[in-house]
């Protein structure tokens, strides 16, 4: 295949996982906060502000999914 | 294991001049977790302290007082104390005490407030000390006006031009000016002006006569007299913390428990000549609390067992075996099952070491894990939390030593043998050639390693259905068909995903000759990717079965589904994460050690390949590798079938920490 493709398809999967990894990492900022807090007042709000904070973690999995088959291809 | 300890709802009637001994016995025996009796009628009424409260109350009370005089809040008696000493003597103790303890702690507080005065006296007379002038003659004038403060900048030379008739006495000090005006009483707003240009501090004077050094002489002569006496009150007070903390504290605990005992009738129900104590105990309890009640009570008190109705919620205790136990601590930070609900407290157990120890996967730090909840366990002996903590720990570290010596062959990130791809790396073989090879390489067998990640991730996630099947089949059908068409969408994404791996990696191999076999092959190719047909097939059956059970909006859900499978390949990450972080420390800092024949360098080296070992691959390493070991456990397995807000099950009981009660 053309080394150009080759780098061009290498890039596209760094900025796949890079900017998910960015938009999951502004989301789960401002709810760890928040987590931090509700537990600080009530340590029995660990396990459910985790649940909270891991949500946009679907974000940079997809951007992984979208990367591996990029990287496959 | 899995179902909490089996609960029965029982009421202890007895003769109200039983009653004592029955709430003697139940705290004894620690097994009844009581119901809180509420609806008062005619017959029944929420019962009357025991006797001895009050008395015992008043007691207590001074006590907590002489604890906070003598500062003895956390002193622990060098022995337990035998509970009948402490009752013989307490009472003596306590005139005693009264008489010497109290006055001195008021005299000591008096003597603190007056020394404060005599300061404060002192600290205000200081800055006037210099003009020589009495303190009483600042005031008591009819034309003329007073004012004394401290000034940032000297205002002299603005208050003579302004008020020639003014009488301004300065003294420069380190930092401010102190002055005292004595001016015509209807240039006060003036000259309190033109002084607060000048950053102006008013000082109010106390009522005090005489010069202000012999004022401040005497005080002072009186503050060295009262910190004499002070020392002598403290000096005996020491003395009665010497003599008497143990008691005291001993005391303190022996007084709560009576206290608590004394005051439970007001939990529970009573008549004019009985009791009724409502409330759960462990089923296995119930001929134990009912032999104690008979030998102690001689047949006035006994236990009616009830069969359960529907809408109780009994309390909840786990139970698990002893080597689960410590995995408890992972329930507690969530929520404590509902009585009737799964207990997933042996899954964790069996999970979390295993995706820890595979994250962190070394032999080296591995054993020093070992070592460290060895450590914890053996250093904070009285602290139930750490010694779960070093127990989880110490799994984690056996586990991840296992992985380290059989599966990837390494230790402090080195490998046992170079690679073979790069045969001159750093291995331990200049130390001691292990016959050990590794079934992984962490840099190389990635792919291998994202498989074994989605094959945990799908044996994980369907126990995790298959265990909301089992909490919902008894009172929600519906729900708990939901869970089957979640498994089988489960079933048919990892088929589809085994269908692309193909035989690419070991693990998708073998998953393709097992649990592929079982399907049929039917394959077809769209935009380039192997689609399995069955695997299609299973997953709009769960997506058809979805909305009829769990309702329409489930189906939002299911994305959500594949993004929990995808979720379990952190464990490889972290793995090749880890690995390659040490990797990289030792290329860059082992042949600076080995290679350099500079002891200044091979001891530069060998720190900073100790720091960075130690603290970016060990302690963060450990650190995200349980952190996420557990978000798996909460987010990816949990949500599936664990709903929580179960009651503890809090018994009626006491803990004796400094006193013993032999019987």
């Amino acid at each position: 295949m053309d080394p150009m493709v080759v780098g061009m398809a290498m890039v596209g999967a760094g900025i796949a996982i890079g900017a998910a990894g960015i938009g999951t990492g502004i989301a789960q900022g401002q709810i760890g906060a928040a987590a931090v807090g509700a537990t600080a007042e009530n340590p029995k709000m660990f396990g459910k502000g985790m649940i909270l904070l891991v949500l946009p973690e679907t974000i940079v999995i997809l951007g992984f999914v979208v990367a591996y088959l990029i990287m496959g291809m | 294991m899995l179902r909490p300890e089996e609960m029965t709802r029982a009421v202890v009637v007895g003769s109200i001049e039983s009653l004592d001994v029955t709430i003697e016995c139940l705290y004894e025996l620690g097994v009844m977790h009581l119901i809180d009796f509420t609806e008062q009628d005619e017959e029944f009424r929420i019962g009357q302290p025991l006797p001895n409260a009050s008395d015992a109350s008043q007691k207590l009370l001074k006590l907590r007082s002489m604890i906070r005089a003598l500062a003895i809040d956390s002193h622990k008696p060098a022995s337990k104390l035998e509970v009948s000493d402490i009752r013989r003597t307490l009472d003596q103790a306590l005139v005693t005490l009264d008489l010497n303890t109290s006055k001195k702690a008021e005299a000591r507080q008096r003597i603190q407030s007056l020394i404060r005065d005599k300061e404060s006296e002192i600290k205000a007379l200081e800055p006037i000390e210099p003009f020589g002038i009495p303190v009483e003659d600042y005031e008591g004038y009819e034309t003329i006006f007073s004012l004394v403060g401290l000034c940032r900048t000297d205002p002299e030379e603005a208050l003579r031009s302004r008020f020639p008739d003014a009488e301004v006495l300065k003294d420069v000090r380190k930092g401010d000016v102190a002055v005292a005006v004595f001016a015509l009483a209807q240039d006060r707003p003036e000259v309190t002006r033109v002084l607060t240009e000048h950053g102006l501090q008013e000082l109010k004077l106390p009522k005090v006569t005489g010069a202000p050094s012999e004022v401040i002489a005497k005080n002072r002569a009186d503050i060295a007299g009262l910190e004499k006496d002070l020392e002598r009150i403290e000096a005996d007070l020491e003395s009665i913390r010497k003599k008497f903390a143990d008691l005291i504290v001993a005391s303190e605990e022996d007084l709560a428990i009576e206290v608590m005992k004394a005051e439970t009738p007001l939990r529970i129900a009573a008549s004019t000549n009985s009791f009724v104590i409502d409330g759960w105990l462990p089923t296995s309890k119930v001929g134990e609390l009912q032999a104690s009640l008979n030998s102690l009570c001689c047949g006035l008190a006994f236990v009616e067992t009830l069969p359960m109705e529907k809408g109780d919620e009994p309390p909840v205790l786990l139970k698990n075996p002893k080597p689960v136990k410590p995995f408890e601590f992972f329930i507690d930070l969530v929520s404590t099952p509902k009585y009737d609900e799964v207990d997933p407290t042996i899954v964790l157990f069996l999970t979390f070491p295993l995706f820890f120890g595979f994250m962190i996967g070394d032999l080296g730090f591995g054993l020093a894990l070992t070592a460290l909840g060895a450590f914890i366990r053996l250093k904070f002996k009285g602290s139930v939390d750490a010694q779960k903590l070093g127990a989880i720990i110490l799994a984690g570290g056996i586990l991840a030593s296992i992985f380290g010596l059989f599966v990837f062959a390494e230790a402090f990130g080195i490998p046992f043998h170079p690679p073979e791809a790069h045969p001159d790396e750093h291995s331990w073989e200049s130390v001691a050639s292990i016959p050990i090879h590794p079934m992984l390489d962490k840099m190389t067998d990635i792919n291998e390693m994202l498989a074994l990640s989605l094959l945990a991730g799908w044996t994980h996630l369907t126990l995790g259905f298959v265990l909301g099947f089992v909490n919902n089949i008894h009172h929600n059908r519906k729900h708990a068909f939901a869970k089957v068409a979640w498994l089988l969408i489960l079933l048919g994404l990892f088929v589809e995903m085994m269908c692309i791996a193909g035989h690419a990696t070991w693990t998708s191999g073998f998953m393709n000759d097992t649990v592929r076999a079982w399907v049929p092959d039917m394959t077809t190719e769209v935009a380039g990717i192997k689609v399995s047909i069955p695997a299609v097939a299973l997953i709009v059956i769960g997506v058809v079965g979805l909305p009829l059970t769990e309702g329409p909006m489930a189906l939002s859900e299911v994305i959500g589904l594949f993004t929990n499978l995808v979720s379990y390949t952190r464990l490889a990450a972290l793995a090749v994460g880890k690995g390659a972080m040490a990797l990289a420390f030792n290329t860059m800092l082992l042949p600076l050690i080995f290679d350099s024949h500079n002891v200044l360098f091979v001891i530069l080296g060998a720190l900073a390949l100790f720091v960075t070992q130690a603290f970016f691959v060990f302690f963060l390493g450990a650190l995200s590798a349980g952190i996420q070991a557990i978000r798996l456990n909460y987010v990816e397995f949990f949500l599936k079938f664990f709903e929580g807000g179960g009651k503890d099950f809090s018994p009626l009981r006491y803990l004796r920490r400094h006193s013993v009660a032999t019987k």
